[in-house]
């Protein structure tokens, strides 16, 4: 697996029908309407905020190495599969990642563990004098919360929190190799941490293809720990990791308005905000409630009209609907492509 | 007041550090003290014993939340757990929880932008303080780049009628810093406690070349046939990259460290290399505070740092346990050209003051017009405390001796490498310092003839053990 891979298998969902930086607004996690809508059209979820820190120039790359092999064309702006590529797709190992429920913030659980075990890792020894690894304040707080009236230097805690981990990763489903990066990223008193650099060394590849491989390793461990009776003190450690509003903080704050009955354009006006942007929170809403009630927007038979049509040309383009349908505006089309995802899966 | 015997029983040492005793007896005789230790000299003693005898508690003023962290994470480690930390990136609930049991700690290392916090200082105003100190006090000097804008807060606070005494601690200070210090702090009469900078467990050897790839070989044989632990700084992070890689090359177990890696590989280059998995480091001026290894043999520069104050800190980090330690200096002369333009890179130019002047003036935010007029953060900082103050002229004219000032500072340092005169006491000098008794292994310019140390190279034998993951776990928690 590397970043070419995955975005092989992305390009292939929204095959001819995006430009080259969807893919990047993709894996970066970019809040914008336009992704927010392109996550849902194209089932693309998993894949969404990835690699919140993405550089445009790794990204580049990749995708120059899908177009000299000859696995994807430009076509005008558009990028699509290649023959070959699409015989590629079906050879593609299967992804297990959950971007759109964790978003980044599996690094938080994983800089919860690594603490956890580098603490109890000392304190069986009996040394309580150490460099904590993780320097990040909010983590250290979790840790030591997490720690407190617990039997720390009792050499029988550590080796069943040892044996909790060893298990979830046993249960998850992940490769060997995953297990052994999750492993070796872990510092104690006998042992410290491998760098990224160092486990590229070891096991070759590059370090970007190894911090993939750890961060589908996190999404495959962490479902397998939350709220499980299994795992009660890894369940702990994943508290709060989980998105649990999957609406922006200021789509949150338009849905209260319109929930108190306002109109988008007065949301506008209380929120100060453009248009454009209240438009992007609606559709937001549309796509996390399967009950958002499109007909507010749109009458029944336009959205079973777009739908139709829609099928009929085998695209969900906008612009291609947009001509059948001039009355319609941008907005009223990519809700009603939101809202009916349903009906054309 | 037997103070030795405080420190024997309450802190575990035979006898003080040179120092040490005089400014805690300043203090605890109620003066304002600017005490001028080099660094790791054990500073936090300073008012760490007088804290702990007196009644009330010890006021610390960081300028760093990382240093800061890490000190009050050491106090605890040594026992004293009466420590807090407190910044404004804590979140807020934590940070009402401390303050709610402010008087039960007695030591509160804060950062100065908590004092412009009402709710804070009026906190503050209520609990009994026996002393307030300033860590790195230069940094209230304008004429560095250090400064801090929020350290002219604290003198605002320290008008207080009836306050503690003062302590200020810095590791260099020259005479127009020193005035700074007293100015901005409003210290009363305050006594200078000096110590000598001088290290003389420290040789130094400043090594001719012309090129840098000779600077490469050498560093490649130096590093094969002598001792480590040991640090390489390097001008960037390509060079220190690329310097690891050529010693990786040769089996050396080394890494390179700057701020370009993220930040849980740097923690673990720093763990490896104090556990002494690592022999080395590469790395640009970003490693080395907070990194507490006292066996450090060898630092290499690979080129020419801009200070001779940033000279003497990094090779202070060498040899704090007291053993013999080596300094080295690869030069060629291109050198002077390449860290004059990085100094000069780092200064916002005419232009950019004009641009970012006019644009606060049309409104923009600070943030968006300073990244219009390409300025760099530290640039920014001392721009916009400027700008409160200053008019457009004067701030040109400011920021014009501020840069005549750095390539004067950068003079002195090529004078110090090319003179042909004791590395040792060139340096000192710099420090107004007058030269004692040399050591024997002094510097390449006294001779170096009898560092046999250096070459006493024990094999030690590759722990290349490999665990599997399950393994290795169980080797950390049983
Ligand atoms: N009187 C003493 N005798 C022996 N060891 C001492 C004494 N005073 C301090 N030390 C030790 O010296 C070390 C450095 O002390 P400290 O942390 O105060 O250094 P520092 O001057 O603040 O250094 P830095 O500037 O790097 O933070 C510590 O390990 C401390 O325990
Ligand atoms: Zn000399």
């Amino acid at each position: 697996m590397n970043l070419s891979s995955i975005l092989l298998f992305v390009i292939s969902k929204m095959n001819g029908q995006r430009t080259l930086n969807a893919g990047l607004h993709l894996l970066r996690g970019k809040k914008s309407g336009q992704t927010l809508t392109d996550v849902e059209y194209f089932n693309v979820k998993p894949f969404f905020a990835i690699l919140p820190k993405l550089e445009e120039s790794t990204y580049s790359q990749a995708i120059d190495e899908l177009l000299d092999s000859g696995l994807i064309i430009q076509d005008e702006k558009f990028i699509k599969l290649t023959e070959e590529g699409s015989k590629r797709v079906e050879e593609l190992p299967e992804f297990h990642f959950r971007g759109w429920d964790y978003r980044g913030r599996e690094m938080i659980f994983f800089g919860r563990i690594a603490l956890l075990v580098q603490t109890l890792s000392f304190l069986r020894e009996g040394e309580f004098s150490f460099n904590p690894i993780q320097k990040d304040r909010d983590i250290q707080i979790f840790v030591k919360r997490l720690l407190e009236r617990q039997p720390l230097t009792d050499p029988g805690f550590a080796k069943r929190i040892g044996d909790e981990l060893k298990m979830a990763l046993l249960k998850s489903g992940m490769s060997e190799i995953q297990k052994y990066i999750f492993a070796c990223r872990l510092t104690g008193s006998t042992a410290t941490a491998k760098t990224w650099d160092q486990l590229a060394a070891e096991l070759g590849g590059g370090t970007d293809a190894l911090r993939l491989q750890f961060i589908e390793c996190l999404h495959r461990l962490l479902p397998i720990v939350e709220d499980s009776d299994e795992f009660p003190f890894l369940g702990k450690v994943a508290f709060g990791i989980k998105v649990n509003s999957y609406l922006t903080d200021s789509a949150m704050h338009t849905k209260r308005l319109f929930d108190q009955g306002h109109s988008m354009a007065s949301i506008a006006t209380i929120r100060k905000l453009k248009m454009s942007t209240i438009e992007d929170h609606v559709i937001e809403m549309a796509m996390n409630d399967k009950r958002f009630p499109v007909t507010h927007f749109v009458s029944e038979e336009l959205i079973q009209a777009v739908v139709s049509k829609s099928q009929e040309l085998g695209t969900k383009r906008l612009k291609l609907l947009k001509d059948e349908f001039d009355t319609l505006s941008y907005f009223e089309l990519r809700l009603i492509m939101t809202a009916c995802k349903e009906v054309d899966n | 007041m037997d103070l030795n015997r405080i420190l024997l029983e309450r802190f575990g040492y035979e006898s003080f550090r040179p120092g040490q005793e005089e400014v805690i007896r300043h203090l605890l005789d109620k003066r304002d003290t600017i005490a001028i230790l080099p660094t790791g000299m054990g500073k936090s003693l300073c008012y760490q014993l007088p804290g702990s005898v007196l009644e009330g508690s010890v006021l610390i003023i960081s300028p760093l939340v990382s240093l800061m962290e890490d000190q009050a994470m050491r106090m605890r480690q040594n026992g004293e757990k009466r420590v807090v930390a407190l910044n404004s990136f804590l979140p807020y609930s934590e940070r009402q929880r401390i303050m709610g049991q402010l008087q039960n700690y007695k030591f509160i290392f804060i950062s100065p932008e908590m004092l412009s916090q009402e709710a804070f200082s009026r906190k503050l105003n209520r609990i009994r303080l026996s002393l307030v100190v300033i860590d790195e006090a230069h940094c209230i000097s304008q004429w560095g780049f250090d400064f801090r804008p929020d350290y002219l807060r604290i003198g605002d606070f320290l008008k207080l009628k009836g306050r503690p005494p003062l302590l200020a601690l810095t590791a260099t200070a020259d005479e127009k810093v020193l005035n700074d210090i007293q100015h901005y702090f409003k210290m009363e009469k305050p006594i200078v406690q000096r110590h000598s900078l001088d290290r003389p467990n420290i040789s130094y050897s400043i090594v001719e070349v012309h090129s840098s790839q000779e600077k490469t070989a050498w560093i490649k044989e130096r590093v094969a046939q002598t001792v480590g632990p040991g640090i390489i700084y390097a001008s960037s992070r390509k060079r220190a990259d690329e310097l690891a890689i050529e010693l990786q090359l040769e089996g050396i177990a080394v890494q390179s460290y700057h701020a370009g890696k993220e930040q849980d590989d740097r923690s673990i280059i720093q763990e490896q290399f104090l556990m002494g998995d690592l022999e080395w480091i590469c790395a640009t001026n970003a490693f080395g505070m907070g990194v507490h290894k006292d066996d450090i043999r060898q630092v290499i520069h690979d080129h020419l740092p801009p200070t001779i104050a940033a000279y003497i800190q990094e090779v202070g980090r060498a040899g704090r346990d007291g053993q013999p330690a080596a300094a080295s200096l690869l030069y060629m002369p291109t050198d002077e050209q390449t860290s004059s333009f990085i100094i000069q890179s780092d200064m916002p130019r005419e232009e950019e003051i004009r641009h970012y002047h006019r644009m606060i003036g049309e409104g923009h935010s600070p943030g968006s017009a300073s990244e219009l007029a390409s300025l760099t953060e530290t640039g920014k900082r001392v721009l916009d405390y400027y700008m409160e103050h200053y008019s457009l002229e004067e701030i040109l004219l400011k920021f014009h001796r501020l840069s005549t000032e750095k390539n004067e500072q950068l003079r002195q340092m090529v004078q110090l490498v090319t003179g042909g005169l004791c590395i040792r006491q060139r340096a000192l000098s710099y420090f107004g310092e007058m030269g004692g008794t040399k050591p024997v292994e002094c510097c390449s310019i006294c001779g170096l003839e009898t560092v046999k140390w250096l070459y006493e190279k024990s094999i030690k034998p590759s722990a290349a053990e490999k665990f599997s993951w399950d393994e290795r776990i169980t080797n950390l928690l049983g």
